[in-house]
């Protein structure tokens, strides 16, 4: 296990939810395809904090706890995108069934116009 | 003394049997035609993600990641493919999927290439002494403030444990929340905001119209 198969299963992740972005019709299987997208980003940020270092744990300047800490910056980063990403999906939900209610369709071809 | 980089056999087995998972529920959730059973394989690949996050040393994230993706986003999931009726005749696959197959081939090449031919800095490349104790040997206990505690003493139980965890912190999940309250604030203040925001929007959306009309004046002259 090293930083080189993270990145490498990050990007399979990534790209198996970029097909499936692509080549689904029903919108409910793209938006399952984007969280599969954000889980790959969010797997590349963990696996960069476990495996390489922070800047400033390499600067030679006194160690401070904020520069310890900072070795967790990639942590810190997969909250944030857990969290877009948790409010990302509720509102494309909210979409797709407003959607739904508008054209008794779920179907990508069928969202060509945005008026109902 | 474990150097920092130094992974056990046992954690790498692990790693690939959890990446098998992830990947393969993954693929089951792209190319199922059942939009049911591709909303479990999406658990599935959530929790394999998830127990990537714990051999990674993140605990805390693995938490997060089994509270919300396989806790509510794949509820959500579920309860949109039951209350949308015509998912029956399932997921069709669109036309552009050869182009799709193709464009997701060449992101894949793209990013392992960039993987495999980059000079990552390695935690090996760090020569301060106390950070190399507090990220392998140490016990590490950062304080709320600046204090840095480093109990490498075997009889208070740090040594074994540093050991278990070489190269992450003991106590992440305390260090975490440190950083978002401190160097992270702005960022978290306005994901509450972009919380609230999404709330509100889709309280709205979820709305039925035919309620929305709201007992008006009489005269009707202020109608939209």
């Amino acid at each position: 296990m090293t930083i080189e198969n993270v990145l490498l299963v990050s990007g399979a992740l990534f790209a198996i939810g970029a097909y499936g972005a692509v080549s689904r019709r029903s919108l409910i299987t793209v938006i399952m395809s984007l969280e599969l997208m954000f889980n790959g980003v969010v797997i590349a940020a963990v696996g960069f904090s476990r495996f390489t270092p922070a800047a400033e744990l390499l600067s030679g300047d006194p160690l401070t706890a904020e520069a310890i800490r900072s070795a967790l910056t990639g942590h810190v980063f997969a909250i944030f995108v857990t969290a877009v990403a948790a409010g990302e999906a509720a509102l494309a939900f909210a979409l797709v069934f407003a959607m739904y209610r508008a054209t008794e369709s779920v179907e990508i071809t069928d969202a060509s116009e945005m008026k109902n | 003394m474990m150097t920092i980089m130094e992974v056990s056999t046992l954690t790498t087995i692990a790693f690939w049997a959890a990446s098998a998972m992830t990947l393969g529920f993954a693929a089951i959730v792209v190319t199922q035609r059942d939009v049911f059973r591709a909303a479990i394989a999406l658990a599935g690949s959530f929790l394999g993600v998830g127990i990537l996050y714990f051999i990674l040393s993140a605990e805390f994230v693995g938490v997060v990641q089994i509270l919300v993706y396989v806790g509510a986003i794949s509820v959500l999931m579920a309860f949109a493919v039951m209350f949308i009726q015509d998912i029956a005749s399932g997921s069709r696959p669109a036309q552009g999927r050869l182009v799709g197959a193709v464009v997701a081939v060449l992101i894949f090449a793209a990013l392992a290439f960039t993987a495999y031919n980059t000079e990552w800095s390695s935690m090996d490349d760090i020569t301060d002494p106390v950070a190399i104790a507090a990220l392998t040997e140490g016990f590490v206990e950062v304080g709320t403030g600046d204090e840095i505690t480093i109990l490498t003493d075997v009889s208070q139980g740090g040594n074994d444990l540093a050991i278990e965890n070489d190269g992450v912190f003991v106590d992440s999940t305390g260090a975490i929340g440190v950083m978002l309250v401190r160097k992270y604030m702005l960022a978290f203040e306005l994901i509450g905001l972009l919380l609230v925001a999404a709330l509100i929007g889709g309280l709205l959306l979820m709305r039925d119209p035919k309620s929305t009309e709201e007992p008006g004046p009489v005269n009707g002259d202020a109608s939209v």
